[in-house]
């Protein structure tokens, strides 16, 4: 752990979680090899240890449907590129409405799948009930299934990333936090840890809720803020549940693991602040919730609960390209599907930094979006907003 | 048969994978069965190693109790015409085949049986494997459907003080808090607060009239600073409690961790305060001939089981102890020579449970951890006390199992260690070590001093993952009984 760190990288990453690992993996098979990653906590402890771990390619927008559509499609063949088992689990992302308007939005949102070749199926009663036995049909209104959506566990991912970038001569410092940047000119030119200082071609700024403390010390703007998000898990029972779900008029998630445990949240708008502490709320909302739409899950124990941080953008939707206020510095930033988004992230981003073109389906991402009046009105997503 | 002359007499019978099982009035399930003869009462996760009543891990006493999966059977109360039934077999506890798992070679295992590279995802052969492991790992089906799916209505209370644990500290703090004149509450895990001191002869003070006292229940977090103290009882119809409180005390007092050598997991392996209540409160042996091992309470403790009518034939240092022989049931212990036996019981080393204190100080961004600043709870008693150094056994550590929730041994964690990971919070997420019913206590205190060992580092610089509520303690239906009794933070 205490190896010194090098003078000078390629590219230095802020940020070990799976975007900052995906994109030095993607770098490093660009050929970029001399790739540095800094990360001030422990190996899977921000949210890259923390999310529900849910995996989807369909919104209610193309610009969303067309960017997951290509990180699901990343996710399948992830195992085979990292060569080690990410352990994807295809197992369906469904979707539940219990109101008219949701369900509405599911027809439309089925239109925008067709359009985007995702596949998608309303799901009729009779199919909801072999889907999903253990769901209170009584309550659902309609439920959209996206049949290549699935989870993917957080240790696997991962162990995976950091073992396929550490044998491409990534260099991966864990409990190295970024005290410092240096600019000459127009552009970004190193990166400073306490009083060592690296020399940077390029910088990655991927640290999650960190972005917004991180683009304060380079001196850039950026939009969003900083909140936390909570999930609990249950204890494990043998196989329940099988798809991923998503019941969006309780803004809540939830899928059982391959290790039996239920895990999963509510959303619940509280004022924004950096805590990794837990609270009451989500932990008692979300019990309500599995009460009204699981109740099979009614006696079952509650393992733990815990907090995690993102960073949440105006329009919920990530900030991907180089900063226009500063050159030679990126950003994967404002994720809220970050663990979907991060293997397909990592690899669009990479590519621009080597060839300097954005992707077209990031285009609409771009970091300046809302300085330019560019938001993307996303209704399909499971977030709280604070007002 | 292990029944000592000042057991209930009254009988009452129930069943234990569809057998017939006699056990005495008062009795929980685990004491009728282990007073049976029947030590090992579960299986563990990976391996399937007989578990049985510990008082150090909850994965021993897990079953199901009429269609209701992971019931704890050393709280829930031996009744007439109960059914229960052995988790984690299949098809049956008389017939299982997943024991099959014994004979796995033990690196198969590492991190559960997940990582396998032959069936990489992306394939349908994953999703297959990935559905049997689901199956292997879920331990038990879910409740049955006609179990009711009740909420289970809470409340909120406000009072200035909450204690938590019910020994001679803390009714001496209770008493003096309420005698300040402040609003009290006694909150305590047995169905009357101290049993365990009056099963050691330990004078108890009266317990104030004034002071609430909520038995049978355990808190399970402490929020937003201690400002909240939640607790639940054990009796799962119950609803579950939260106390708006000024100030905490925490006397919860002191467990005995479980010595970190080979055969710790075998049943009839028991804690001091299980030995003790197991005697004392049900008139049970431990055993037909026991050994005492401890940090120096060995002799005392010795003293006080044979006054109860229990054969110890050894009592000594547990430093001394090389490991434990014998797989469903204890059959001996390899001190300097080998004593056979059939059960041992472990009187320290001692170490207050740190969940709690955790939840209510820890502070940070990127982890969790304990924050030294004033606050509103404190800790008196044993509970105060400083900890004492974990046995490490010097026979087969490998073997020894170190979290028999997880199913993960020494060996596993020492594998993890060699390659480089000296970091507590990436070991709990490699091995699942502590993620199981037991949420890390006790442990984790034996990971950190495993880590402390074999990096040579001093072991209280070691650190521990981060303690999380509610730990099993409430159900799904008693924590939507809690829902808009707080606030959220706005």
């Amino acid at each position: 752990m205490n190896r010194p760190l090098p003078r000078r990288a390629r590219v230095v990453i802020v940020g070990g979680g799976i975007h900052g690992l995906s994109c030095a993996f993607n770098l490093a098979e660009l050929g970029v090899g001399d790739v540095l990653v800094l990360d001030a906590g422990y190996w899977q402890g921000g949210a890259s240890g923390r999310n529900g771990s849910l995996i989807r390619n369909g919104f209610a927008t193309p610009e969303w449907t067309r960017l997951f559509r290509f990180f699901n499609q990343q996710w399948h063949e992830l195992s085979r590129k990292l060569g080690h088992n990410v352990m994807f689990s295809r197992r369906g992302y469904t979707m539940i409405a219990e109101t008219e308007q949701t369900a509405a939005m599911f027809e439309h949102a089925a239109e925008v799948h067709r359009q985007c070749d995702v596949k998608s199926e309303l799901l009729s009663l009779e199919k909801l009930k072999a889907h999903l036995p253990a769901i209170n049909h009584g309550r659902v209104k309609s439920a959209l299934n996206l049949v290549d959506g699935g989870v993917a566990p957080h240790h696997a991912a991962m162990k995976a990333y950091r073992a396929a970038c550490e044998a491409r001569g990534v260099v991966v410092h864990y409990r190295t936090a970024v005290t410092g940047f240096e600019r000459t000119g127009p552009r970004i030119a190193a990166v400073h840890v306490g009083d060592q200082r690296i020399e940077a071609d390029s910088v990655v700024v991927a640290a999650g809720a960190h972005n917004l403390m991180v683009a304060q010390m380079a001196g850039v703007s950026l939009a969003g803020y900083a909140m936390r998000i909570e999930a609990m898990a249950l204890e494990p029972i043998r196989p329940l549940i099988r798809p991923a779900l998503a019941l969006i008029d309780r803004l809540c998630y939830l899928h059982q693991t391959a290790r039996g445990e239920i895990v999963g949240g509510t959303e619940i708008p509280e004022r924004p602040r950096m805590s990794l502490r837990a609270d009451l709320p989500v932990m008692t909302a979300t019990a309500r919730v599995y009460m009204d739409l699981f109740p099979r899950l009614a006696e079952l124990r509650i393992l733990r609960h815990w907090a995690g941080m993102i960073h949440i953008t105006p329009d919920f939707g990530p900030l991907i390209g180089e900063h226009p206020e500063l050159k030679d510095l990126w950003f994967s930033a404002g994720w809220s599907y970050g663990w979907a988004g991060g293997p397909g992230a990592g690899a669009l981003l990479a590519k621009a930094i080597v060839t300097g073109e954005l992707d077209e389906r990031t285009k609409p991402f771009t970091v300046d979006r809302f300085e330019r009046g560019k938001p993307i009105n996303e209704t399909a997503i499971v977030l709280a907003k604070f007002s | 048969m292990n029944r000592l002359r000042h057991a209930a007499q009254a009988r009452i019978t129930f069943a234990w994978n569809g057998a017939r099982i006699e056990g005495r009035a008062g009795d929980t399930v685990a004491v009728a069965l282990y007073a049976s003869g029947i030590k090992a009462i579960a299986r563990s996760r990976k391996r399937h190693r007989p578990l049985g009543l510990s008082g150090s891990h909850l994965s021993g006493v897990l079953g199901r109790v009429n269609g209701r999966p992971n019931v704890r059977l050393d709280l829930e109360p031996a009744t007439e015409g109960l059914d229960v039934r052995m988790q984690n077999v299949w098809p049956s506890a008389g017939f299982d085949l997943l024991a099959a798992a014994q004979f796995l070679p033990r690196r198969w295992l590492r991190g559960g049986f997940e990582h396998t590279p032959l069936l990489p995802s992306g394939t349908w052969r994953f999703q297959v494997w990935e559905r049997l492991l689901a199956f292997l790992a879920g331990m038990s089906p879910p409740p049955d459907t006609d179990v009711p799916a009740v909420v289970r209505t809470g409340r909120l209370i406000s009072i200035d003080t909450v204690v938590v644990g019910g020994g001679p500290a803390g009714r001496t703090a209770a008493n003096g808090a309420v005698r300040a004149g402040q609003r009290t509450a006694l909150v305590c895990h047995g169905s009357f607060p101290g049993p365990y001191a009056r099963a050691c002869g330990v004078p108890l003070p009266e317990l104030d009239p004034r002071v609430e006292l909520i038995a049978g229940s355990e808190v399970f977090g402490l929020y937003r600073g201690g400002s909240l103290v939640t607790a639940a009882p054990h009796n799962h119809v119950w609803g579950a409690v939260i106390f708006e409180c000024s100030r905490v005390i925490l006397t919860t007092g002191r467990r005995s961790i479980p010595p970190l050598v080979a055969g710790n997991d075998v049943p009839g392996v028991l804690d001091a305060s299980t030995a003790l209540l197991l005697a004392n409160e049900y008139g049970v042996a431990p055993g037909a001939a026991a050994v005492v091992v401890g940090t120096g309470d060995e002799m005392p403790l010795a003293e006080q089981l044979r006054a109860l009518g229990v054969n110890v034939i050894h009592a000594g240092p547990v430093a001394a102890l090389r490991r434990i022989i014998g797989r469903r049931g204890v059959n001996a212990v390899q001190l300097d020579r080998i004593i056979p036996c059939d059960a041992l019981v472990h009187a320290g080393p001692w170490r207050a449970d740190p969940g709690l204190l955790f939840q209510a100080k820890a502070e940070g961004l990127t982890q969790l951890a304990l924050q030294e600043e004033e606050s509103n709870v404190v800790a008196a008693g044993a509970a105060a006390a400083a900890p004492e150094p974990v046995a490490i056994g010097d026979l087969n550590l490998a073997e020894a199992l170190l979290c028999p929730c997880m199913d993960v041994t020494a060996g596993e964690l020492l594998h993890w260690i060699e390659q480089g990971e000296t970091d507590v919070e990436v070991l709990k997420r490699v091995t699942a070590c502590g993620m199981g019913p037991c949420q890390g206590m006790p442990c984790w205190e034996m990971l950190a001093e495993l880590v402390a060992k074999a990096t040579a580092r001093p072991a209280p610089e070691i650190g521990r993952p981060s303690h999380r509520p509610p730990r099993r303690a409430l159900t799904v239906a008693q924590a939507a009984g809690l829902d808009r009794l707080v606030e959220p933070d706005r």
